[in-house]
């Protein structure tokens, strides 16, 4: 038995850092959350100012929930907890707070260039390469004190928290790295290395494991910490923690390409998503129900206990969020779902329910430990908690309520065979009041989080800060500490190393069996003859198109569905997209689908819709886009975009964008203001609407300008 | 006989090009694998790891909140 006992210091100061950054973009999230859900029933609500319009705040909202609220929520709950776990300090304080530092640095460079347009449009993705970078070297700085802290711990054994943290550094660096190939075309523009349907595969590889290794196995690790410390009794199962893990580690990974059910992807791919992801349901099921049950002979505390009380309905939310997950990745489900609201309720279970709440968890936790004193107010705590719940209540349920009829809606035909609405614009108008109660529902999860900062703030003020916290333990043995033969699993716990690398190995077969073959075997992308790059003016269009957001509320995808067919033509083949960087299949329609928008109106249809939707389609709940109207197209920049494309497959000839490329802008311009010119609309062929419009009327035309029969190669 | 029905579904997704089938029993050794594994831990080792989040080799016991006396 080692005698030698040790004496040092927990670091708590970094601990409260992320606390309180935890707090604050929380509050931020969640407030430009309300205004692009305001602006969803009132347009006007953006005050016709470009920066806070919806396509733009969007990715705006999404970034600030997950990667600022949630992510400083892990590095808080990290960073407490693994000291503790492996009864050592962070392994480097200036590692630390160069994580911390870094991180708030990166939040606000995506708070202002998201508004600035300055995005790849890839879902929870967006932000441009430099930040990417940024975002890769903190990780590593964060790998490397969270590997540090693992070999220099006291404690022999990694308990399962640490498994799951391990994990998370592994795969989210996988994931962000696959996903950030991206050709510069200037500081803050890039293309997608990828094209098309292989885009979006990789892009929702990577979204939907943002999901599981950013949202998910970080916050489960915190669970398996949290949880039995506010309950003060162990873990229910630690066999089923284990099972948990690496069934979990080792199928998320597959589940991507539920994203894209019914798509372009080849059907292998698609049938592999599904299967995968209804075998989720196993261990996620078995976390939820080992965290419920640890709870097992405390339920009275759950009554009293605001702090088990928000993770009791976290741990619930996180149970039907993940049924909920795999029923809408089964394909006849996911036709109905995919493009409606169902998607943001589901998510919003997951985001408000699991992450929200288990965060607050956390941070009624932390406070009065942090400052060495009681929780200030438990009572508002307690009101916090059923006002939050009434939040997630009024919101989930009316887009719910949304989804489903915009679901049915869009496939309704009537009995002569015809659609019962052919008109998109009904179909979201008939939920319009579904997003006047979903507003009211963030107001008051809102709210809740107001009220937390208020009482953690006067928890402070009552306390005082205990910046290190004195810890004593033996220090680490060679031999292990428990008496018998060494079990398998010890060994591979006792051995960080080897067991990131087994775990690295779990979760990159998913990617490698699916990714793989998508680039390799050519006839998963059968090209059409009749597809040509995009014109040198459709090229600033689709930047316009991408700086806009548009994909957040216009899909381009065509489903093989005989509704999505009759309503906007023909279904949209993967050959259609191999220029495609990055690809721009949208996730969701509060708009109808743009994939065969091109010839569909004229110009100048377009000009006065950009200008006003509601002059062209009364009720529209588009926002108005008159700064295209007045703002020069920049074609400084036009070379170097051409070339960046060219560099990732492009077949624009050599030279193209010296020269040949501006005469060729100029000539597809003064085309389009003709025809502007037809509508009775005056129009200067160097502004942005000029250009877009360009883009909007090739969008889908290039398999109809070639005869059907030779029209694949 | 699992093996032929587990085939045939999975034969019945279109073009689905043996990546089911290998991915089915990818899966399914290394669940297998991971139950036996776990199932062969010891009963002291469980109970020492389930332990682990409760003490936290903190110096001092603080009363923090009305229903928790835990250590910290």
């Amino acid at each position: 038995m080692n005698t030698n006992i040790e004496t040092f210091k927990y670091d708590n100061r970094i601990v409260r850092a992320f606390a309180i950054a935890t707090v604050v973009w929380g509050i931020v999230g969640m407030l430009v959350g309300l205004l692009a859900a305001v602006q969803l029933f009132f347009p006007d609500a953006n005050l016709n100012f470009q920066f806070i319009t919806f396509g733009r705040i969007r990715p705006l909202h999404t970034n600030a929930v997950i990667f600022a609220f949630v992510g400083n929520g892990m590095f808080m709950g990290i960073y407490y907890s693994l000291q503790r776990l492996c009864k050592a300090r962070m392994f480097s304080d200036w590692l630390s707070w160069f994580n911390f530092w870094g991180w708030q640095t990166i939040i606000v460079a995506a708070a202002v260039t998201l508004p600035l347009g300055l995005t790849t449009s890839k879902e929870y993705a967006e932000l441009e390469w430099p930040i990417k970078i940024a975002i890769t070297i903190v990780w590593v700085a964060f790998a490397v004190n969270l590997f540090g802290t693992i070999v220099k711990r006291r404690e022999k054994h990694m308990y399962v928290a640490i498994w799951f943290y391990i994990a998370t550094v592994v795969t989210v660096a996988v994931l962000h790295i696959t996903n950030s190939m991206t050709m510069p075309a200037g500081l803050f523009k890039s293309y997608s290395m990828y094209a098309g349907v292989q885009d979006a595969l990789v892009q929702w590889w990577y979204g939907h494991n943002a999901v599981a290794f950013f949202l998910t196995t970080p916050y489960l690790g915190l669970m398996y910490y949290f949880l039995p410390k506010a309950a003060n009794r162990p873990v229910f199962s630690y066999r089923l923690s284990i099972i948990h893990f690496w069934a979990l580690v080792f199928l998320y990974i597959w589940a991507g390409p539920h994203h894209l059910l019914y798509s372009a992807l080849p059907d292998w791919a698609q049938s592999l998503g599904m299967v995968f992801s209804l075998m989720l349901i196993a261990p996620s099921w078995g976390g939820m129900l080992n965290g419920l049950l640890t709870l097992r002979g405390a339920w009275d505390k759950v009554r009293s206990d605001p702090v088990l009380k928000f993770m009791v309905a976290a741990i619930t939310a996180y149970g039907m969020a993940t049924l909920e997950g795999p029923l809408l990745s089964i394909k006849t489900v996911n036709s109905l779902s995919h493009y409606t609201d169902w998607t943001i309720a589901h998510v919003h279970v997951g985001a408000m329910g699991w992450n929200g709440f288990l965060t607050f968890s956390m941070l009624y936790y932390l406070f009065p430990r942090l400052y060495n004193t009681k929780l200030w107010s438990t009572k508002l705590a307690n009101y916090h908690f059923w006002i939050g719940m009434l939040g997630i209540l009024f919101y989930v349920i009316p887009i719910y309520i949304a989804g489903v009829t915009e679901g049915l809606m869009w496939k309704q035909f009537n009995k002569d065979g015809f659609l019962q609405y052919p008109n998109f614009l009904e179909t979201i108008l008939q939920v319009v009041p579904m997003f006047r109660l979903r507003a009211i529902g963030g107001t008051l999860y809102l709210a809740g989080a107001f009220m937390m900062a208020y009482n953690l703030y006067r928890t402070a003020k009552a306390g005082q800060f205990e910046p290190d916290t004195e810890a004593q333990a033996a220090a680490l043995e060679k031999v292990p500490v428990i008496a018998g033969k060494p079990s398998w699993h010890r060994i591979l716990e006792g051995r960080p190393l080897f067991f990131t690398v087994l775990a690295t190995v779990s979760i990159l077969v998913g990617g490698l069996v699916e990714i793989v073959p998508m680039f390799l075997v050519q006839q998963n992308v059968p090209t059409i003859a009749s597809v040509h790059p995009y014109t040198p003016l459709e090229v600033l269009g689709r930047d316009i198109y991408i700086r806009e957001g548009c994909l957040g509320c216009h899909s381009q995808m065509i489903r093989p569905f005989r509704s999505e067919t009759e309503r906007y033509g023909e279904y949209s083949k993967a050959g259609e997209y191999v220029y495609d960087h990055p690809f721009l299949w949208g996730s969701e329609r509060k708009g109808p689908d743009l994939a065969r928008e091109g010839g569909r109106y004229p110009a100048a249809w377009h000009y006065n819709h950009m200008d006003d939707p509601r002059s062209t389609s009364p009720g529209s709940i588009m926002p108005r886009y008159s700064w295209l109207l007045t703002q020069k197209m920049e074609v400084d920049t036009l070379p170097s975009h051409l070339a960046a494309l060219r560099r990732v497959g492009v077949p624009y000839p050599a030279g193209f964008e010296n020269g040949p490329a501006q005469k060729d802008l100029q000539a597809q311009a003064d085309k389009i203001v003709a025809d502007l010119k037809l509508g009775s609309v005056k129009a200067d062929s160097d502004k942005e609407i000029v250009a877009l419009i360009a883009y909007l009327q090739r969008l889908g035309t290039d398999i109809k300008s070639a005869p059907a029969t030779a029209a694949v190669k | 006989m699992i093996y032929n029905i587990v085939r045939s579904i999975l034969r019945e997704a279109e073009n689905i090009n043996g990546y089911g089938l290998f991915s089915f029993f990818l899966f399914f050794g290394f669940f297998i694998g991971v139950l036996v594994w776990c199932f062969l831990l010891k009963k002291n080792y469980l109970n020492h790891m389930g332990d682990l989040p409760l003490d936290g080799g903190e110096r001092k016991n603080l009363s923090t909140d009305n229903n928790q006396s835990e250590k910290i």
